[in-house]
């Protein structure tokens, strides 16, 4: 027993002595992101194999949910992220606007198009994601068009993302609210045929998995990858063109870790990133490194013209305005 | 030799004092800052998060969502319970101990497992409905998104609970009057009804009391069927607030944290009232009395309860088993869709899965032994050196368990969310704070036990051990402990157990690198995820059956009742 005795009062020393060790090390980055959880970790992952040094915190959300809790974080006078990663240009441009992203003058952007990163170096694009119609392999009608989800055959069936948690459901949302053929009727009409809103494209890709809504709105590459791991779903880009936000990534003004964050926005934009982006499935905002399986060469995907400056006024707005239609 | 003696008594008050300071930290200190945040918000005297909190429409819903679910769920965990714990102990069924031993288990399997498993029987991707190709059309909801859904999980969840305390009521109940009552002529219904149910009526109260605080404080059923519905409850209310607003929001959370510490506590004063109003005293402890016999209904009755196993335990693990092995969520389970790939995921590939094996295992350790530690002087000084004030002492412990989770979550964070005073020992956002709510919440597990198994040893070889002149602590560590061990290390068992896989409150306090087996299966689910958050969940029911196993082996060196799964 007396043995027994002292290894119990030995034990938490000892375990308290590892927990503090694992703790007190050495240099820590803090990212905010909205990648899903598992994509989110292969890229820590991956990074801390090229920086062994850094030691990464990942805060992971919905990117209209990490917006809130960021200007919660300014209003309390104490940022904590150093870097962000998250779904869309115009939340980036609102933090611009705010003052709140550094210039990184020595970013690497050779091989990237112009327009997807901001001309003044304070966030850069680092893929290309789509958002279209997803639906169960076992559904009856096959969506074609945006317009579609108003029909009668589809009352009760669809969920889509909220834009109030997610970049680019709130991206979509502005930029068909401001089409004169989409407009606000759009939602008014989805609203009648009885779409459910969710938290996040997660959210979403179950559902539509699952078959509790056979049809959803969803990103592209959740749903191709799913189809890949054999999960019954298929995906179509809508011939009228697909909304696509290009999740860059910025570093914090008010970054702790200067170094880190930018040795962070560095291997985004190396070819080991963008590898890794396609090797998860997403097509990589740096033309020459490839493209996804789905998405074989030739294939054109219509983007939507949609003017970003136009969406950072309107959004806020727009979220309010579809909060009170959908409730959340 | 007088100094000696001095010098004994100042190690016995340190020792004293040491224990009472501890109890002091992990209960009086954070109850103390929740209530200063109320009463002076941010350090300043303003009632503007009071008001913002209390004139928010959304409070008041999830407040009456709260009183739904926790009067549903309790009305139906107590109908569960004391009806099993009156054919358990009352009539000659057979079998009896396996039956306990997996009725208990819903109970020590952690809420947003039993919700996760409960998700996967139904909806048209339930592998058990597919499999059986029962599964409803595309389109059709899970009938478990709603308050009905809400209330029958956690009536599954608190309905061993009740019927854990109903039947050590029914252990005492005195064999003469009810023998009394049937060669008075009365029926056996006639005996259930005026002798048996009202003399066990403290017990239900008792029961009732707390299977209703547990439901009004419960976070991972309403979690995992309310969020997705929008059917909030005042602990999801509180979790989305602090998700989307962090640290700013925290005062007034504070006050929706007041608001459901006051409704647990509504329940529990409710119970003293009801149960003060009458005298209850049973005269003797005697003889159990012979079992009813139950001639040829007990073949259908023993159907009837198997029966009952089998749905609230042995369907949902199975689909929850079968969702882990699914390649893909949606996909039938067949031979070319079975894969370990998501158990494969979870234990190697994703770096937060791991280390919240890591997290949660060093956790839960660290609060059993610290439990263990502390409650045997701590039920030493409780019972053998009972003074007016030990009982107190007993009710600060009782506290952090007895209040919801998330009240002593908030209450944590405001006390470490800047470094603390003087010290300068700044734990928000690692580990350390979340092993702070654990030693303050499960201490009393460990203490229950040891109290009741210090009643049942004498006392004299400590008393002869002090004549002796040996000090405290040495009587503690040779007398002592090794007496009372057994009981006591049961309850560090039931620590790591109920730690292991706890939400509630880390879901409040993870950051990333802290985070625990709770919730990176709620992330998980959240994502969409469902078949990694299904892996571990499985992970986590295997060892909480295998420890239960275990401990049973040890069960003879045990004081009756410390075990509640065995007979």
């Amino acid at each position: 027993m007396n043995r027994l005795l002292r290894m119990s009062f030995g034990a938490p020393i000892l375990l308290a002595a590892s927990l503090a060790f694992g703790s007190a090390q050495a240099e820590t980055l803090t990212l905010y992101t909205s990648q899903p959880d598992a994509d989110a970790a292969k890229t820590v992952e991956a990074f801390r194999k090229v920086n062994p040094e850094v030691e990464v915190q990942v805060f992971r959300s919905g990117t209209s949910d990490i917006m809130s809790k960021l200007a919660a974080e300014f209003s309390a006078g104490a940022p904590q992220a150093d870097v962000l990663l998250i779904a869309d240009a115009v939340s980036m441009e609102s933090l611009k606007k705010q003052g709140k992203l550094k210039v990184y003058e020595k970013a690497n952007v050779e091989g990237f198009s112009p327009d997807s990163y901001d001309p003044q170096k304070t966030y850069f694009g680092s893929k290309l994601i789509t958002t279209g119609i997803a639906y169960n392999s076992g559904a009856t009608a096959k969506p074609e068009h945006w317009s579609d989800l108003t029909k009668a055959e589809y009352k009760g069936m669809i969920v889509m993302p909220s834009p109030l948690y997610s970049g680019a459901a709130a991206y979509m949302l502005s930029g068909f609210a401001a089409k004169p053929d989409l407009g606000w009727d759009y939602f008014e009409k989805l609203k009648s045929n009885e779409v459910v809103s969710v938290r996040g494209n997660g959210a979403v890709l179950k559902s539509v998995a699952s078959g509790e809504k056979p049809y959803g709105i969803l990103v592209d590459f959740m749903a191709l990858n799913a189809k890949a791991k054999g999960s019954p779903v298929e995906f179509v880009f809508p011939s009228e063109g697909v909304p696509a936000v290009t999740e860059p990534v910025a570093i914090m003004s008010s970054a702790k870790n200067l170094p880190a964050a930018e040795k962070f926005v560095d291997f985004i934009l190396s070819d080991d990133g963008q590898k890794l982006a396609l090797s998860q499935g997403y097509l990589p905002a740096k033309p020459s490194i490839g493209r996804p399986s789905w998405l074989p060469e030739g294939v054109k995907v219509k983007i939507m013209p949609i003017e970003t400056q136009e969406v950072l006024e309107k959004t806020d707005a727009d979220k309010a305005k579809f909060s009170q239609m959908f409730g959340g | 030799m007088t100094m000696q003696t001095e010098e004994r008594q100042g190690f016995d008050t340190a020792l004293i004092a040491g224990v009472i300071f501890i109890v002091a930290t992990l209960s009086v200190v954070p109850m103390f800052r929740l209530v200063l945040e109320i009463v002076l918000p941010q350090g300043g005297l303003s009632s503007a998060p009071l008001r913002a909190a209390l004139s928010s429409s959304a409070t008041w819903t999830a407040t009456w969502h709260s009183l739904q679910v926790g009067i549903g769920g309790t009305l139906l965990a107590v109908a569960l319970g004391t009806s099993v714990a009156l054919l358990v102990s009352l009539t000659d069924v057979r079998g009896r101990s396996a039956f306990v031993l997996l009725y208990v288990v819903p109970l020590l399997i952690a809420p947003q497992v039993t919700a996760l498993a409960w998700l996967q029987l139904f909806g048209p991707a339930s592998p058990v409905l597919k499999l059986l190709g029962m599964a409803p059309p595309l389109g059709s909801k899970n009938p478990l998104y709603s308050t009905t859904g809400i209330i029958l999980l956690l009536g599954v969840q608190y309905g061993p609970l009740v019927f854990l305390i109903v039947r050590a009521g029914l252990r005492k109940l005195p064999r003469e009057l009810v023998e009394a009552g049937l060669s008075g002529g009365a029926g056996r219904w006639t005996v259930l009804r005026t002798v048996i149910l009202p003399l066990m009526t403290p017990s239900i109260i008792g029961a009732t009391a707390l299977a209703f605080v547990s439901c009004v404080g419960n976070f991972g059923i309403p979690a995992f069927l309310g969020i997705p519905a929008n059917y909030l409850v005042l602990p999801t209310l509180i979790y989305q607030r602090l998700a989307g607003g962090g640290p700013a929001v925290l005062s007034e959370v504070a006050v929706l944290s007041m608001l459901i510490g006051i409704i647990a506590m509504a329940g529990i004063l409710a119970q003293d009232y009801i149960s003060r109003r009458r005298d209850y005293r049973i005269a003797s402890t005697s003889l159990p009395s012979a079992p009813f016999e139950l001639g040829r209904w007990r073949p259908f009755v023993e159907a009837l309860m198997w029966l009952l196993i089998v749905v609230v335990l042995v369907l949902p693990v199975v689909g929850l088993f079968l969702t882990s092995l699914v390649s893909a969520y949606g996909v039938p389970l067949n031979r070319k869709t079975v894969t370990l790939a998501n158990y494969g995921f979870v234990m190697f590939d994703h770096a937060a899965a791991s280390r919240a094996f890591l997290n949660s295992f060093s956790l839960s350790i660290a609060a059993a032994l610290f439990a263990v530690i502390i409650a045997v002087p701590l039920a030493y000084m409780i019972t053998w050196r009972q003074r007016w004030w030990t009982s107190g002492l007993n009710l600060l412990a009782e506290l952090p368990y007895a209040l919801p989770g998330v009240v002593l979550a908030i209450a944590s964070l405001l006390l470490f969310l800047k470094p603390l005073p003087i010290v300068g020992l700044h734990i928000y956002n690692t580990i350390w704070i979340i092993l702070y709510a654990y030693l303050a919440r499960f201490l009393v597990l460990a203490l229950r036990p040891t109290i009741s198994g210090l009643h049942q040893i004498d006392r004299s070889l400590e008393e002869a051990a002090q004549v002796a002149g040996a000090r405290l602590t040495y009587r503690m560590r040779t007398i002592v402990f090794p007496l009372v061990a057994p009981a006591t290390l049961a309850g560090g068992v039931l620590i790591f157990m109920t730690a292991f896989s706890e939400l509630t409150v880390s879901a409040l306090l993870w950051a990333s690198g802290s985070e625990t087996i709770g919730v990176v299966i709620f992330s998980f689910e959240q994502g969409g995820d469902s078949n990694y958050a299904a892996a571990i969940s499985v992970l986590t029911v295997a060892i909480t059956f295998f420890l239960m196993l275990l401990t049973n082996l040890f069960a003879q060196h045990l004081p009756t009742g410390v075990l509640p799964w065995r007979d």
